[in-house]
């Protein structure tokens, strides 16, 4: 269990934060440049907190008032970085060994066997680092640091410089580390959609702190996430059922509280679960089911709350959870909406974005 | 006209001493120059600006200047050439020793350019991702910076060797002419040049270093070819 609370300034950019991971594996999200990084380079030892403590397994790596701060190479923490970052100079055998020789036979977790045969990294051995794919590259730098024997497996936006297509091959591998090798690990991201493969526990995090943690949907629901969540296009998530697919017409249809929504075609097996995100501004509503309209779903629900915003309103509907739609001031006068309302809200099919499995 | 490629044992004496001078000159300042390269490149430290300073004003002296402080300091008379004399009968100014401390004085900012240049290009993340595996700070200078420096490195050692073929103003000032024990390439040169008929050996003698300075190139080519094969850039 991994545990801090710490204080850490670079320049003008001061990272606060108090996170407390007690699952197998969690994520932390954020967009670009709100201290993720900082933040893992801080529990392995690579950056220097000014303030307060972490804790690993009730073991201090840091603690400002004891006065300790343990060296990286003392942390036990591995650390996968966004760029391999394998040693040119060595072959990918001489990179999988670098940290598992300067363990004890004791201290060692893995076999070098295992993990090639976990990662596929067997015919990749005698090449240098150049020669690899950017995948393999990712797979062996996996792979070194596990044989490292890592307590805490951190891992910094591991997929965020291979294209959508790698980065489907690769998060298989990451789920057979998750699954197999029962390691904590804190996998670090700005895509939602890599962190739900892998987990439902996420902190969320911006501008150097740490808004909430906690499960997925709760923690995006929470008020003070809302911004953070409306620039990301997350206002709306709702937590499917796939039922079928439809490709001659470009179309899944999935279960959600009785209701069938109709969504773009996706790979996804019938019977499994997947979460589904829409923008509130995706969302238009009336009084009454329209017919002879594009717009594929018309779900009816009641209308709990409505906020304004600035020059905007925001409604919340119950249609079985809340989903969220922004409309303009005018709109919600010409329907003369008011909370108790029974309204449909209708949602493209197209507007609709999976964010991956639970 | 073209005289004999044949070389004169005295011609022979000259560029055998050249090459003895510096290899010691090369060997003695590997170290150090390394180990200073490497300072500059990754550590801060108080004093580094005076020291950087230090470090690299023979480039921008007159050959003259560090020489004569050399035979000010070393020399006989001088406070530390007293003392290696009266403690352990060490004479430096006007020997073959003291021509590698003036050579060494003059190519040691050349060795830790080089090396500081290589080292400030290892990627520093390479570095931590070693920290994170396990390993110290040492064995990570060991098994990942100065693995990583070796093309810099061996240019610092090569330019160090050709500037050691090449020192003349330090080492006349320190160590003088003499022959057989501080007369180098280029010092034969001049000394030939300036007597008559001595037209012959200095053209000799031009020959030689030119082509000394040739392989020395065509060494350091190499190396760093192949360095970069190793390394993978």
């Amino acid at each position: 269990m991994l545990d801090l609370d710490l204080e850490l300034q670079q320049g003008s950019f001061i990272l606060r934060g108090r996170l407390t991971l007690d699952q197998p594996v969690s994520g932390l999200f954020g967009p670009s440049g709100c201290g993720k990084s900082t933040l893992l380079r801080a529990i392995a030892g690579l950056a220097h907190p000014q303030a307060g403590h972490i804790h690993l397994d009730g073991v201090p790596l840091f603690d400002a008032q004891k006065r300790i701060d343990l060296p990286p190479h003392r942390r036990r923490v591995g650390l996968v970085f966004q760029d391999s970052q394998l040693f040119p100079h060595l072959s990918v055998e001489h990179n999988l060994h670098y940290g598992f020789k300067l363990l004890t036979p004791a201290q060692r977790q893995f076999t070098l066997a295992r993990i090639i045969d976990l990662l596929d990294i067997g015919h990749l051995l005698r090449r240098r680092p150049r020669h690899l794919s950017g995948g393999e590259r990712q797979r062996v730098a996996l792979g070194r640091t596990l044989l490292a024997s890592p307590r805490l497996l951190l891992l910094d936006e591991p997929l965020a410089s291979l294209d959508e297509g790698l980065k489907q091959q690769i998060l298989p591998f990451l789920r057979r580390v998750r699954d197999e090798l029962h390691l904590p690990m804190l996998y670090i991201s700005h895509a939602i959609n890599e962190i739900l493969y892998l987990t439902p526990h996420l902190a969320v995090m911006e501008g150097g702190r740490i808004l909430g943690q906690g499960p997925f949907l709760e923690v995006i629901r929470q008020d003070h996430i809302l911004g953070l969540a409306r620039s990301l296009g997350l206002e709306n998530v709702l937590q499917v059922t796939v039922d079928r697919h439809d490709p001659g017409i470009g179309c899944t249809t999935v279960q959600y509280n009785h209701h069938e929504l109709h969504l773009p075609l996706s790979s996804l097996p019938p019977g499994s679960v997947t979460w589904i995100a829409l923008r509130a501004t995706d969302v238009a509503l009336a009084r009454h089911p329209i017919a002879d309209i594009t717009i594929q779903n018309q779900v009816p629900g009641r209308l709990l709350d409505l906020r304004r915003i600035a020059d905007r309103v925001l409604a919340e509907v119950d249609v079985g959870a809340p989903i969220l739609a922004e409309i303009t001031v005018k709109a919600a006068n010409d329907l003369c909406l008011a909370e108790g309302d029974t309204v449909y809200c209708l949602f493209k099919a197209r507007a609709w974005q999976y964010l991956g499995a639970p | 006209m073209w005289p004999s490629l044949q070389l004169t044992p005295e011609e022979l004496t000259a560029l055998w001493l050249s090459l003895k001078i510096g290899l010691w000159c090369t060997a003695l300042i590997a170290a150090p120059g390394i180990a200073t390269g490497w300072l500059l490149a990754r550590v801060r430290f108080p004093g580094k600006a005076i020291v950087d300073g230090l470090v690299h004003l023979p480039l921008v002296l007159p050959p003259v200047v560090p020489g004569y402080l050399l035979l000010l300091l070393l020399g006989r008379q001088g406070p530390v050439g007293r003392w290696l004399y009266e403690m352990w009968g060490i004479t430096l100014a006007f020997t073959w020793q003291g021509a590698v401390i003036a050579s060494a004085l003059m190519a040691f900012p050349l060795m830790v350019r080089a090396v500081r240049l290589a080292v400030t290009l290892v990627e520093p993340r390479l570095e931590e991702a070693a920290r994170t595996l396990g390993a110290g700070p040492l064995r990570v200078w060991l098994t990942v910076t100065i693995p990583l420096s070796l093309p810099g490195i061996l240019t610092g050692l090569v330019l160090a060797f050709a500037r050691s073929l090449g020192e003349f103003g330090a080492t006349v000032t320190f160590v003088g002419n003499v022959a057989g024990e501080t007369r180098t390439l280029p010092l034969a040169i001049y000394t030939y040049t300036q007597i008559p008929g001595g037209d012959g050996s200095a053209l000799r003698l031009v020959i030689i270093s030119i082509l000394l300075a040739l392989a020395a190139l065509w060494v350091s080519e190499l190396g760093a070819r192949r360095a970069e094969r190793v390394l993978g850039k």
